[in-house]
């Protein structure tokens, strides 16, 4: 998988390249969320709320790509699952 | 042409009597055969909380429909469901493609994976050749 290698820039790669500790530490920590490629069924369901759930945090949005950590592809689908599911008020537009 | 498959998912006023709903149930299927469809598979799911309130109200009655056939039935459908008052929202989804498509991934991965392991199958008689000339 060539195109899993620019997911993620981790603090530890670039430790022994020569560069500043300190310049290191001052760094924002914003890479660490992304969680590795995930596995998603072939079909999405857009009745299966307890699948669609887990990429819904709790107010309600849909979690963005550079969180959930999904390919392009199939966060088009799901997006579209949820989207579905909202209109047949199966999930709240937001939540309080 | 004719093949499609779509899933009608309606919600009905919670209020309205079962005996409504059932007999609209029934005009649907009637309707989709006297069009040349069918309806392969009709879920009551029955009163549930929405998630979020339609007309001032907190529940809705829920039926879904697996319909197979060519779309002129669903125009039908949806023309009566509009009309509907006891309806109070609908949804249709074409469903065929996308899980021709699950279908075909799921078919790629299998192939891939069944080539895989030949492949290690005759990659290990390999080793064992080599290590039977080196000795």
């Amino acid at each position: 998988m060539a195109d899993n290698d620019r997911d993620t820039v981790e603090v530890r790669d670039i430790v022994n390249t020569g560069v500043d500790q300190e310049f290191i530490e001052k760094m924002p920590r914003r890479f660490q969320r992304r969680r590795p490629r995930q596995v998603v069924p072939d079909y999405i369901d857009w009745k299966d709320v307890d699948y669609l759930k887990q990429y819904i945090p709790e107010r309600g949005k849909i979690m963005p790509r550079r969180i959930s950590g999904i390919s392009a592809k199939d966060q088009r689908r799901i997006s579209k699952a949820i989207k579905r599911a909202r209109m047949m008020a199966l999930l709240p537009f937001v939540a309080d | 042409m004719a093949n499609r498959t779509y899933e009608v998912m309606y919600i009905a006023d919670p209020e309205t009597a079962d005996e409504t709903i059932a007999k609209l149930n029934e005009a649907v299927e009637k309707l989709v055969q006297t069009e040349g469809g069918s309806v392969v598979r009709t879920d009551d799911i029955g009163r549930k909380r929405m998630a979020y309130q339609i007309n001032k109200k907190k529940e809705g009655y829920y039926v879904l429909f697996e319909i197979e056939g060519s779309g002129q039935e669903i125009a039908e459908i949806e023309r009566r469901m509009r009309v509907n008052d006891a309806i109070i929202r609908y949804m249709t989804v074409r469903v065929d493609e996308d899980r021709k498509s699950a279908e075909q991934k799921r078919a790629k991965r299998e192939n891939k994976a069944n080539k895989r392991a030949s492949f290690r199958k005759s990659g290990s008689r390999d080793e064992t050749e080599t290590a039977n000339n080196a000795r």
